[in-house]
């Protein structure tokens, strides 16, 4: 059966759109404002989740391909006067371009030292870019507030920038259920449960983690451009926070592995409760403790994520639920 | 039954009450921000929240402001916590702006999420009083309704290089640590430029990762006969420098270091604090910011004197102010006044008040530029503090420079 001739592999996308959709047609600004943290962190979780969920790679470095594609394609926008859209996809290619490179050399290592070494190149990244001359160095880059003007103004520019957000969130789950359902998908999903076994049967390893490493950092170059785009500047210490990282695997357990809809229902369960308690009055000064809390609870009763769990106690969800 | 028409006798007293106008002439003005009230800069952004709302709480004590057509003005500050960190800043300001219906806003603490509230406050056509946010650059990206309370980086050092002047006009040889930051590369960008106009010599032009911990690679670089040491970043490393410089043995004339030598803190250093001179937005030392002052600078003097300042906030508070606070204070007081002046809370009113605005305050003299890099603060000036040996032998910060505020004499780092 062809993966979009199931029910399943609509429902995260129609989501998305609909969503998406009707926060466009209502022109709410501070609506327009919450779903673009939480859309990121989709994006985000659900590219992840290409290299995490199917394969069963750890990545700490995800944000780094989020950082580097973002300050590529700032600095396209910014110092070569290039399109958002155009720099945006920039930045998305240098970080799939840059994923192709680093996986020849960290693919290779398996389990706890790939973790490592993927928590060496965000220090590394961030190194370079301080020292990096044509982005900023330490000062790091920005747009004029002019620059918003070509876009019909900051307002316009910022709708345009989320509506950029949207499709690309819709673009990464379309990716990402793609992969799921086809036979390179199955790959990934052999060399997650045994490498060894998965090679002798005939995956090709080596590459198949290499394009699923290539596509999962893809999209964060993109999302990075956008975000930046609309912050008006971008600063080494911005680009690379490791945290951001942890919260993306954070998501993504939270969500259920190596499913289409868990990580992108891990970022928006997440990253809502966060965005709830910063401005709850009654949890305020305790958002942080609570979330700490919340997440506590989930892991020791349902580690196998929101999705996983609802797949083992409801066999008819499977379907749906993918 | 009875108990029913209780219940319905007080929900129509209560409407009532509700419905009443409090009084006429009142107006609530709301005044937004996001605070760093966790995570890396929570001990600045508390301050500077503390010093607003002590002036909250004056102005509103003190009967609000008054606007001409009789409306008094109140204020009241709504705020969320932005974690230190740039992600939700943009978010929360646009709720701020559209949900809280915010009138004014103050920046976060830090330039790099004020630039970020930056972009929105000019969206929506809201003035944004930046506290907390040295950095020069977002006064370079065209923005008309950015307004700053500090001193730009580019002048964080530049005036210790005066000092030096006066000190030995002799002096030839700088060498430059700095850490690796926006902020601190800013600032010494911009004493490099000043430095080179003088005729100074840059013998040794470094920067450190932030985090730095081992200076020793950078101390050993330093030339022999150089005449002053500067840079540095943020508390930590600055504090961790100072420390080895001294261990070193290093010789100098002066050494000026960004951030932490004005900070209390900075004397558990002990000898190796001796002699460190520090650049200020604010001490509670200087108190030529009086009336006299104002009168001899044709200037009006607006809002409490220094004196009063530090007693109300450390009445409040129960610690002494450091610049954070007072530059949250003067956010406010700014604010009020700009308000007061424009006789309205109208956008376009106040701004063009803030653009005339040329007066003194207990934390310093405050004008911005209107030309080129509008909402700069050209007015201000920075304070420098050094570190020195009582009679008893016991360390307290004097200010050393400019002239005007001299607590004491600038004595030498370290020259035999």
């Amino acid at each position: 059966m062809r993966p979009w001739a199931r029910l399943g592999f609509w429902l995260p996308l129609g989501a998305v759109f609909v969503w998406g959709l009707v926060v466009l047609l209502l022109r709410e600004d501070t609506l327009r404002e919450t779903t673009f943290t939480l859309m990121m962190f989709v994006g985000m979780a659900s590219s992840l989740n290409i290299l995490l969920g199917y394969t069963g790679y750890v990545s700490f470095g995800h944000i780094v391909f989020f950082g580097l594609g973002g300050y590529f394609g700032f600095y396209l926008l910014s110092q070569q006067g290039l399109w958002l859209l155009p720099a945006a996809v920039g930045g998305g290619i240098l970080s799939g371009v840059l994923a192709g490179l680093l996986g020849l050399a960290v693919l290779r290592l398996r389990g706890a030292y790939f973790a490592l070494a993927t928590i060496g190149i965000n220090e590394a990244a961030r190194a370079f870019v301080s020292n990096f001359g044509p982005f900023g160095g330490a000062t790091g880059l920005f747009v004029n507030f002019q620059a918003y003007q070509a876009y019909g103004g900051a307002g316009p520019a910022l709708w345009t920038t989320f509506m950029y957000l949207w499709l690309v969130t819709l673009a990464v789950l379309l990716v990402s259920a793609l992969v799921q359902g086809s036979r390179f998908g199955l790959g990934l999903m052999a060399i997650r449960e045994d490498e060894d076994a998965a090679m002798v049967m005939g995956v090709a390893a080596p590459r198949a983690k290499t394009i699923a490493f290539m596509l999962s950092a893809f999209f964060p170059g993109i999302i990075g451009t956008l975000y930046f785009f609309k912050n008006g500047n971008v600063e080494p210490g911005d680009a690379f926070q490791l945290h951001m990282s942890i919260e993306a695997l954070v998501m993504i357990m939270l969500g259920g592995q190596g499913t289409v809809v868990g990580p992108a229902l891990g970022a928006v369960v997440y990253q809502g409760l966060r965005g709830y308690l910063l401005t709850s009055p009654l949890f305020k000064s305790l958002h942080l403790a609570m979330a700490g809390l919340f997440l506590l609870l989930i892991v020791l009763f349902v580690p196998a994520g929101a999705v996983g769990w609802l797949r083992h106690r409801f066999p008819r969800l499977r379907k749906v639920l993918t | 039954m009875r108990r029913l028409l209780y219940l319905i006798g007080a929900l129509a007293v209560a409407g009532l009450l509700a419905g009443a106008p409090a009084s006429a002439a009142t107006k609530n003005v709301v005044i937004g921000f996001t605070a760093s009230q966790t995570g890396k800069l929570n001990v600045e952004a508390i301050r500077q929240i503390n010093g607003l709302n002590l002036w909250i709480e004056q102005v509103n004590e003190a009967g609000g402001v008054k606007l001409p057509d009789g409306t008094v003005l109140k204020f009241q500050a709504k705020f969320y916590d932005d974690e230190s960190k740039k992600e939700r800043v943009q978010e929360l300001y646009t709720k701020l702006i559209n949900q809280d219906k915010a009138d004014f806003l103050i920046s976060p603490y830090s330039s790099g999420l004020a630039d970020a509230a930056a972009v929105i406050a000019q969206q929506y056509n809201k003035i944004l009083i930046s506290a907390g946010a040295a950095s020069d650059s977002t006064y370079k990206k065209g923005y008309t309704l950015i307004f700053q309370v500090y001193t730009p980086a580019s002048r964080y050092l530049t005036g210790a290089l005066d000092l030096l002047a006066k000190m030995d006009p002799a002096a030839k040889k700088l060498a430059v640590i700095h850490e690796k930051d926006k902020f601190s590369t800013d600032v010494v960008e911009a004493l490099k430029k000043y430095a080179e106009g003088k005729g100074y010599q840059v013998a040794l032009y470094e920067g450190y990762e932030p985090g730095t911990t081992d200076f020793a690679p950078f101390i050993n670089k330093i030339p022999a006969g150089t005449d002053a040491i500067l840079g540095g970043g943020h508390f930590a490393d600055t504090s961790t420098f100072a420390k080895q410089l001294h261990e070193k043995g290093v010789k100098a004339k002066m050494v000026a270091l960004l951030v932490a030598p004005p900070e209390p803190k900075f004397a558990e250093l002990g000898e190796a604090a001796v002699g460190v001179i520090g650049p200020s937005q604010w001490e509670p030392l200087a108190t030529t910011y009086n009336q006299e002052t104002a009168q001899k600078l044709n200037l009006p003097f607006v809002g409490p004197s220094v004196a009063q300042f530090t007693q109300a906030y450390q009445t409040k508070y129960k610690e002494v102010p450091s610049y954070h606070s007072a530059g949250g204070y003067v956010a406010g007081l700014l604010l009020g006044e700009a308000i007061r002046q424009a006789g309205s809370t109208d956008t376009a009113k106040v701004k063009e008040a803030l653009d005339k605005m040329d007066l003194l305050t207990f934390y310093g003299r405050i004008k911005f530029d209107t030309a080129k890099e509008h909402g700069l603060q050209i007015g201000h000036e920075m304070i420098y503090t050094q570190w020195q040996k009582d009679a008893q032998g016991k360390l307290v910060n004097q200010l050393v420079w400019p002239e005007a505020f001299k607590t004491a004499d600038v004595q030498p780092y370290r020259v035999k």
